[in-house]
């Protein structure tokens, strides 16, 4: 678990009715630095929610007395633009449609690991910024979007066109854990589990090109999560 | 309505008809019968005055001095035409003829009318006549026959018409009875089926009427039924096998680690291992769970037009570096198709099951191809491989839920993967089928317009 670089500690507000479910998500980021609010229902997550002071809110998507859509209607009606992570045993695909249109940020069916809730808040966190830059850099390694070439300090890089794709994404989050979700997702627009390791031969074709025999490993696997590029060399 | 309720025979919707027909069948005999008496009538007395006018004239020409004659001996006796006659004086005495008096009311004014004979108790049409010499003429004609007429045509309706309606009414007795019979023996069969027996089955005749037919549908219905409580009842199996699989496997490592693990690395493998195991268990579950969203048909309310071509080729991206990493040649021919109707993800899940399928089974070496064309039917999308192929009896049982087949069980994989292929091709009207490569399979997906 990688914790956030902002100085103060990053506030998350839990709203969830399952005690057990709840007990875990804030031990789990309690541990890792975080401030963490928990909700047990939907009116109360409403009132903390409303009052604005949250980096980040995790909230079940069925909540007894307020539903989640509900929640995140109200929030966004009164202009507060914490991001909201849905969660739902729902693994229904309209229920994700309809979640990200009411104005969630992302959407976790459970059960989920510990590690991909992780990385995807902190990858709400570090949004990156919509940039008009058209070179990426990231440590030695940069990538130019207009020519579509890549370089490692001197050394070029021919990338297949899925390469480029996945790398690209990979440079604008550099330092973040990406899970095999996130990126299949991302990258591709694929959403449902492959029973293939699809994720793991796509980076690893790439890792082989951008970290040379003798050159410090910049494409890192995460063990249980994902994987991460790091400004190595 | 409770079992063995003794149905009255009204409440019988054959009965009713029966009545209602019945009531219909009078009411237009009726009808029919007073028009032809009414007919009859009319034109009987348009005869009769015809006549007693024409005589009237003929009589009325004669010299005075042979009318008396005339009337006693010409016109009484000829009973085909005038039944009475009588000649009176200017003071109503009578002259001649068989009317004993003056029938009352009776206008001289040469026009037939009904009058009464007090006298002689009759009821006739008569017609007067004025003579020049003061006298009077009147003839007149019994109308008795239309009296018969009518008690004719009642008699002619009690005969036709009373037994017409006991028939009908008592052949819709009899119907409704057979058919309240057979009601009941569907109701008790129905009361059956319904206790849980779904072997049991409607009884049919052979008749090929309505209610045989519905009961041979009720009966394909409850083969349907049957059929499908098996498959759940199998498919039930299945996946309590398939989760106590991997649910005894972690329940055993950790048991064993209890006893015997002693340091942390010990412990770490364990619990890592235990939770592979409870994560095959879910992936299980979730994949489950899809299918019968899919078959559940509502997510054809999402439905946009897509690009098949774009999805197989994004698929086919996807893929090509785990078709490089097994050293089995990929290739691709998409031709540019028409927009579809379609879920994009689904669409996206059904041909990357086909190409993981394919690459899974197809050893090193070998060829997966994805094509899709357009054909006179619609698109064909096509997934070849050179695997061991799938031998034609198991065509079609490839596509039931957890079905491996014995040369795929060393294979990873949870044997739901074609069922989702399959549930996704049908909600989208598409159909999908399985041929031979030789050696391997090809699974073709016919998209009709």
């Amino acid at each position: 678990m990688t914790t956030s670089d902002l100085h103060a500690p990053v506030r998350l507000l839990v709203i969830e009715d399952d005690q057990e479910t709840a007990d875990e998500i804030v031990s789990e980021f309690s541990e890792a630095g975080y401030e963490v609010r928990h909700a047990a229902d939907g009116p109360q997550g409403l009132a903390l929610a409303g009052g604005g002071n949250f980096d980040i809110i995790v909230m079940d998507r069925m909540l007894p007395g307020l539903d989640g859509l509900a929640i995140l209607g109200a929030l966004r009606q009164a202009q507060i633009s914490t991001p909201v992570i849905l969660m739902s045993a729902l693994g229904d695909v309209d229920e994700r449609v309809r979640g990200l249109k009411a104005g969630g940020d992302d959407y976790l069916t459970k059960p989920f690991v510990m590690a991909e809730l992780g990385a995807r808040i902190e990858a709400l966190l570090r949004r990156p910024a919509l940039s008009r830059e058209t070179v990426l850099r990231v440590g030695a390694l940069e990538m130019d979007l207009i020519e579509r070439t890549v370089r490692r300090g001197a050394r070029e890089i021919e990338l297949l066109p899925r390469e480029f794709k996945l790398l690209d994404y990979l440079m604008r989050r550099p330092g973040q854990v990406l899970t095999r979700a996130m990126l299949l997702e991302n990258v591709w627009n694929y959403r449902f589990i492959a029973e293939t390791n699809l994720v793991d031969v796509h980076v690893g074709k790439l890792r082989k090109k951008i970290d040379a025999p003798g050159e410090a490993p910049m494409i890192q696997s995460v063990r249980g999560s994902g994987f991460m590029l790091i400004a190595n060399g | 309505m409770p079992p063995g309720a003794v149905l009255s025979l009204t409440r019988l919707p054959m009965f009713r008809l029966a009545l209602l027909y019945s009531a219909l069948f009078a009411f237009s005999t009726l009808v029919l019968f007073a028009f032809i008496y009414w007919q009859t009538a009319v034109v009987e007395i348009q005869r009769v005055d015809g006549q007693l006018l024409h005589d009237a004239q003929f009589l009325g020409n004669l010299k005075p001095s042979d009318l008396k004659d005339t009337i006693d001996n010409r016109v009484m006796p000829d009973f085909r035409r005038v039944a009475h006659a009588g000649l009176f004086g200017p003071d109503g005495a009578r002259i001649a003829g068989n009317l004993p008096s003056l029938p009352d009311n009776l206008k001289f004014n040469g026009t037939v009318h009904r009058v009464n004979v007090p006298a002689a108790h009759l009821t006739i049409r008569a017609v007067g006549l004025p003579l020049p010499d003061g006298t009077r003429l009147v003839i007149g004609r019994n109308v008795e026959s239309l009296d018969n007429l009518q008690t004719v045509v009642i008699h002619a309706l009690e005969l036709g018409l009373v037994p017409a309606v006991l028939l009908a009414l008592g052949a819709g007795g009899l119907a409704s009875q057979r058919t309240r019979k057979q009601l009941q023996k569907v109701h008790e069969t129905a009361e059956r089926i319904m206790k849980g027996d779904l072997r049991e089955r409607l009884p049919t005749h052979g008749g090929g009427d309505d209610l045989d037919r519905l009961a041979s549908s009720v009966n394909h219905m409850l083969d349907e039924i049957a059929r499908l409580m098996d498959d759940m009842k199998s498919v039930g199996d299945n996946i309590a096998h398939d989760l106590r699989t991997p649910l005894t496997r972690v329940r055993a490592r950790l048991e064993r680690a209890r006893e015997s693990a002693s340091t942390q690395e010990e412990w770490q493998v364990t619990v890592d291992r235990a939770i592979a195991g409870l994560d095959q268990a879910l992936r299980l579950i979730t994949a489950l769970l899809r299918i019968s969203e899919i078959e559940g048909g509502r997510r054809r309310a999402a439905f946009e037009m897509v690009a098949l071509h774009q999805i197989a080729s994004e698929i086919a991206e996807l893929y090509e570096p785990i078709a490089e990493e097994k050293e089995v040649e990929f290739s691709l021919s998409l031709a540019e198709a028409p927009l579809i109707a379609g879920d994009r993800d689904l669409l996206s899940e059904l041909i990357s099951n086909l190409v993981d399928n394919a690459l899974k089974f197809t050893p090193a070496g070998g060829r997966v191809r994805l094509s899709l064309e357009t054909g006179p039917g619609g698109l064909i999308l096509a997934v070849t491989d050179t695997g061991p192929g799938i031998p034609p009896e198991l065509h079609e049982a490839v596509f039931q839920r957890f079905f491996r087949s014995d040369a795929s069980r060393s294979i990873e994989g949870y044997g739901l993967g074609l069922s989702l292929v399959d549930a996704i091709a049908k909600l989208h009207g598409f159909t999908l089928e399985i041929g031979d490569n030789n050696p391997g399979c090809v699974f073709i997906l016919r998209c009709c317009e």
